[in-house]
């Protein structure tokens, strides 16, 4: 998670251009391609529902000849005189019987044989419950079971109506049925004779108009108690749909060709047809969404939507993912120069702009590369001008303690030792006064720091021993002048301030590689903070114990310099490390 | 390197688009050509089976038999069965708009039709249907099957059911009337008429169910001597028919004496005895699973054989309904026969479970060996009714049917009502015949 954070915020700019961008994009698409869809299929429900109009009206057609087959059967049966003498007649013996069955078929059969369609069933009930039925097969009714149920009832109570009841009980084996009926009445008596029922299959109802059906475009004959009785779509036949008589009527209002409603959980365009022989509504339900998809293939514009937006929004994302990672990648190595110390330069990829700005910014840094060494090499100008100047001073004291002291050797005709001073004096400023940078070999620096040595003890006597080792090899080994002679002074003039006498050694060796020089004294030693101390007036020339190491250092770096220990009334030990050089 | 790039992005986008358009364009051919209708041409399944499809007519019979012998079928040729259901009526009604047609197209390879319709189809169709007789030895089956089923000495049928019948009775009513089962066993109708008199005296109950519409008690009289509307060559034989004869006075004497309770319709007819009424039913044995329905009437029902005119060779042994398969002459044809075959035309323990699962009896004369025929029916009082009914089949007197048996039937019905209502029955007969020529010359 603060992974992810932190990805967002390195791209920053990347992702809040890019999610403008996506969102825009989609809204764009998104609100066309609905758009699309909803206009094509708009314009083809307009031209559909004039169609499906029309099919309405033919299936409607087929209804009003069903429903003038059964009023014409019906009138048949009652104009025809036999059947009513038989209904009305006494049959009690065998022979009677037999007659009044064999001719009630009989007469039926020529009946029957213009009932339209052929697989509707005609049957007389007498009140005694003989039941005459024209197609076994087609309602295998027993008599008892017909003469007792509601829908004769039903026909008993409403005796001059034609009535068309649905049924799907036990009565019709649970197959459905529409079945007419009408009970036979005689004009003079108003007395009940018998009952015609006229049934049909609902499968065999559904022929009229199964043929306009199809997926999604379903046929329904709605009863005005809101039960659909007939139907392409099998589970609902039977069902009372309340939800479905209610739009059918608000549509019958309105006058409008279709209504479009939700019913049945699905988007749908109601047309209906009032049937009025049979008081019941032949209701056409057209699927909306099943309809898109069979004439605008939403599929399609959809799919090509979404590659139109897939490829945009790729190439959006690689085009800015190219600039903004640039400018990205300029901003984090901008805030790291300073951990490079300013010394690495811009990588100058990406895009026209950001390479520009890199460029821009590494002649930037150059030029400032530039200025910072030019001002340090200034200084170290400056710096080599002071030292030198230093080492240029002699101390006027120096020289004129030293020629006193030879003065003082001449007067007591102490020609030898004046002589030797003289010489030592005469070498040591020839070699003082050459030039700061110049090497001298080991063996050289011996000469210089003898000669030294000779006048100092010339002058103070010789209770301060000074002892050379100087392994043989190191002596043609060359090395910075008079960068030793500080300590042997320091060593001489402050060492031995308590202690009266000693000895300092001086120790010049190779050592891992590098050329090792040590002043070691028995002196009175120093503790630690007087080793820093600063000021301390130099007796021979400008260069102090200070000087010596930053020499060093700024001549051959940091791995070389002067380390100094010491401990009180034990001594001194200076340690100078030095590259070996060889010419 | 930047517009190397961006060249390859318009590539992309250029092919995303083309692939899109063909996509949408191979999106149309997608129709198949499946026409798929109810006939069946003999096509072949994708698994290398022949097709076949075949009509019949009562899902708990002969549906279910065909179901039966689909399982058993272990024939060489791969066989796809398709069952159709249509009422018996419709089959009638298609085949004859089919086959007058003449382009055979939607009918099925096999149908299943009555015997004593199937002349009027062999005769009016003489190429419709395949000779099946080398696909099962017509000697295997019973006797009186052979005619109705062939046509010139060539075996188109093969045999289904049989509508052996028996004389179904009430042993309680008849045994208040005084008899016992030795009393009605090989009886003639003459002793039948008598003997439903003293049951109706006796008990109040009227002999038998008849449908006035239905004068199939006359054709089960009449075929126990051997005889029919129409002769062997066709001549309607009416006028000096003396076994019809015979069969009308007994009609009447039943219907004079209130021996008969008349009904309208089948159910009726099944309510006649399933709610006690009548005390017999001599009809076909199919009627036995109808008598078994009434539960409450268990142990009360006995079976003899059906009585016989009084006359010279009259057998104790008729027949009622009854029905074979045939094949029609169109592709497929010979898997169909095969199927037949070697199923209903061969296999005895399919006719055992034929018997078991559906309560079919089949006219396969070797299968009545079987352990399923030799069962003992505790509703019949523990009688052997399959076995008995097995040996009455093979007595069945042989009858051609003729093509017109249900026309002739019409005009005789008609003219019933007369005789009843006291017209002679010489004019009676001598009408229905002019009749009958006029309409079948």
């Amino acid at each position: 998670m603060k992974k992810m954070i932190a990805i967002i915020q390195a791209n920053n700019l990347f992702f809040k251009i890019f999610i403008i961008m996506l969102i825009s994009i989609i809204t764009v698409s998104v609100s066309i391609t609905f758009s699309t869809i909803r206009m094509s299929s708009d314009l083809y429900m307009e031209r559909f529902s004039i169609t499906n109009n029309k099919v309405i009206g033919q299936i409607k057609e087929q209804f009003d000849m069903y429903s003038f087959s059964v009023v014409s059967t019906y009138v048949r049966v009652d104009e025809n005189g036999i059947i009513k003498g038989l209904l009305q007649g006494e049959k009690d013996t065998a022979v009677e019987k037999s007659q009044y069955f064999y001719h009630m078929k009989s007469n039926m059969d020529r009946i029957y044989a213009e009932v339209d369609p052929n697989e509707a069933n005609m049957i007389i009930m007498s009140p005694d419950h003989d039941v005459f039925n024209m197609n076994y097969v087609s309602w295998p009714v027993v008599a008892e079971e017909l003469a007792h149920h509601p829908i004769t009832e039903q026909s008993r109570e409403n005796p001059h109506q034609i009535l068309y009841q649905f049924d799907a009980s036990a009565l019709t084996n649970r197959v459905p049925m529409i079945i007419a009926t009408k009970a036979l009445i005689e004009r003079s008596s108003n007395e009940i004779y018998g009952y015609l029922y006229i049934s049909i299959r609902e499968r065999d109802l559904r022929n009229f108009y199964e043929g306009y059906t199809s997926e999604g475009n379903s046929i329904f004959l709605l009863q005005n108690t809101g039960q659909i009785i007939s139907s392409d779509r099998q589970n609902l036949i039977g069902s009372e749909s309340q939800e479905l008589l209610r739009h059918v009527k608000e549509l019958e209002q309105s006058n409008e060709e279709y209504h479009n409603v939700h019913i049945f959980n699905r988007n749908q365009v109601l047309m209906a047809e009032y049937l009025p022989q049979l008081d019941m509504y032949l209701v056409n339900l057209v699927d909306r969404e099943a309809l898109q998809q069979d004439i605008v293939d939403t599929k399609e514009i959809v799919m090509i939507s979404i590659g139109i937006v897939l490829v945009t929004v790729l190439v959006i994302f690689l085009i800015l993912r190219r600039m903004t990672v640039s400018i990205s990648k300029l901003v984090r190595q901008i805030s790291d120069m300073a951990r490079y110390k300013f010394s690495k330069p811009l990588e100058e990829t990406g895009g026209y702009e950001s390479k520009k700005i890199a460029e821009a910014f590494n002649y930037m840094l150059n030029e400032l590369h530039d200025y910072v060494e030019i001002l340090i090499k200034t200084q170290e100008k400056q710096r080599k001008a002071e030292l030198e100047v230093l080492q240029h001073q002699i101390n006027p004291h120096f020289i004129y303690n030293t020629l006193a002291s030879i003065k003082f050797m001449v007067k007591q005709e102490q020609k030898e030792v004046a002589f030797t001073t003289i010489d030592a004096f005469i070498s040591l400023l020839q070699n003082a006064l050459g030039d700061i940078d110049e090497t001298v070999t080991v063996e050289q620096e011996m000469e210089n720091l003898k000669n030294y040595v000779l006048i100092n003890q010339a002058r103070y006597g010789d209770r301060i021993k000074v002892n050379y080792l100087i392994t043989p090899d190191c002596l043609g080994y060359r090395l910075p002048k008079l960068v030793l002679q500080p300590f042997i002074e320091n060593a001489f003039f402050h060492a031995f301030t308590e202690k009266k006498t000693g000895f300092i050694r001086i120790l010049i060796a190779e050592q891992d590689e590098q050329l090792v020089c040590e002043i070691i004294d028995n002196g009175d030693g120093m503790v630690q903070d007087q080793l820093t101390r600063k000021g301390k007036r130099q007796l021979f020339s400008g260069i102090g114990v200070k000087n010596v190491h930053e020499r060093i250092q700024m001549l051959y770096g940091k791995e070389y310099g002067v380390v100094i220990t010491s401990e009180p009334n034990k001594g001194t030990n200076v340690k100078v490390t030095l590259p070996i050089i060889q010419k | 390197m930047g517009n190397k790039l961006s060249k390859k992005f318009w590539l992309l986008i250029v092919a995303l688009l083309t692939a899109m358009v063909l996509a949408a364009c191979g999106g149309d051919s997608e129709e198949g050509s499946s026409d798929a209708d109810g006939g069946g041409d003999g096509g072949t399944t994708d698994d290398g089976a022949t097709k076949i499809t075949a009509w019949a007519w009562d899902p708990n019979f002969n549906i279910a038999a065909l179901n039966l012998a689909n399982e058993s079928y272990n024939g060489e040729t791969e066989i796809e069965l398709e069952i159709i259901e249509n009422a018996q009526d419709d089959i009638v009604q298609k085949l004859n708009t089919g086959l007058s047609s003449g382009t055979m197209k939607g009918m099925p390879n096999i149908v299943l039709i009555e015997d004593q319709r199937a002349q009027s189809f062999l005769q009016s169709y003489p190429d419709a249907f395949y000779p099946i007789g080398d696909y099962f030895n017509t000697e295997d089956f019973a006797e009186y099957k052979i005619p109705p089923t062939s046509l010139d000495g060539k075996q188109y049928g093969l045999p289904f059911d049989t509508g052996a019948t028996g004389f179904f009775y009430r042993t309680d009513y008849l045994e208040e009337a005084g008899y016992t089962h030795d009393d009605l066993v090989d009886i003639t109708w003459a002793q039948f008429v008598d003997i439903a008199k003293d049951v109706k005296e006796k008990t109040g109950h009227p002999m038998l169910a008849l449908d006035p519409n239905d004068l199939g008690i006359l054709r089960v009289m009449m075929q126990t001597t051997g005889t029919w509307y129409t002769t062997e060559d066709g001549t309607i034989n009416l006028v000096d028919n003396e076994p019809l004869k015979v069969a009308l006075q007994h009609y009447k004497e039943l219907m004079d004496n209130d021996l008969v309770k008349l009904v309208s319709d089948w159910s009726q007819y099944l309510a006649a005895f399933n709610s006690g009424d009548v005390a017999s039913v001599p009809a076909g044995n199919w009627i036995a699973p109808s008598i078994e329905a009434e539960e409450s009437q268990k142990g009360l029902w006995a079976v003899a054989p059906t009585p016989r005119l009084d006359m010279e060779g009259a057998a104790n042994a008729s027949n009622q309904g009854g029905s074979s398969w045939y094949v029609l002459n169109i592709d497929g044809k010979e898997a169909a026969a095969e199927f037949l075959g070697n199923t209903f035309g061969s296999n005895s323990d399919f006719y055992q479970s034929l018997l078991t699962d559906v309560g079919a009896i089949g006219t396969y004369k070797p299968a009545s060996e079987g352990e399923a025929y030799q069962y003992e029916n505790e509703y019949f009082g523990g009688q052997q009714v399959i076995y008995e009914i097995s040996q009455w089949m093979e007595e069945i007197p042989q009858v051609d049917y003729g093509m017109n048996t249900y026309g002739i039937e019409d005009i005789l019905s008609a003219e019933i009502q007369q005789y009843l209502s006291g017209k002679s029955l010489e004019d009676v007969l001598a009408d229905a015949q002019a009749q009958a020529e006029a309409q079948f010359k």
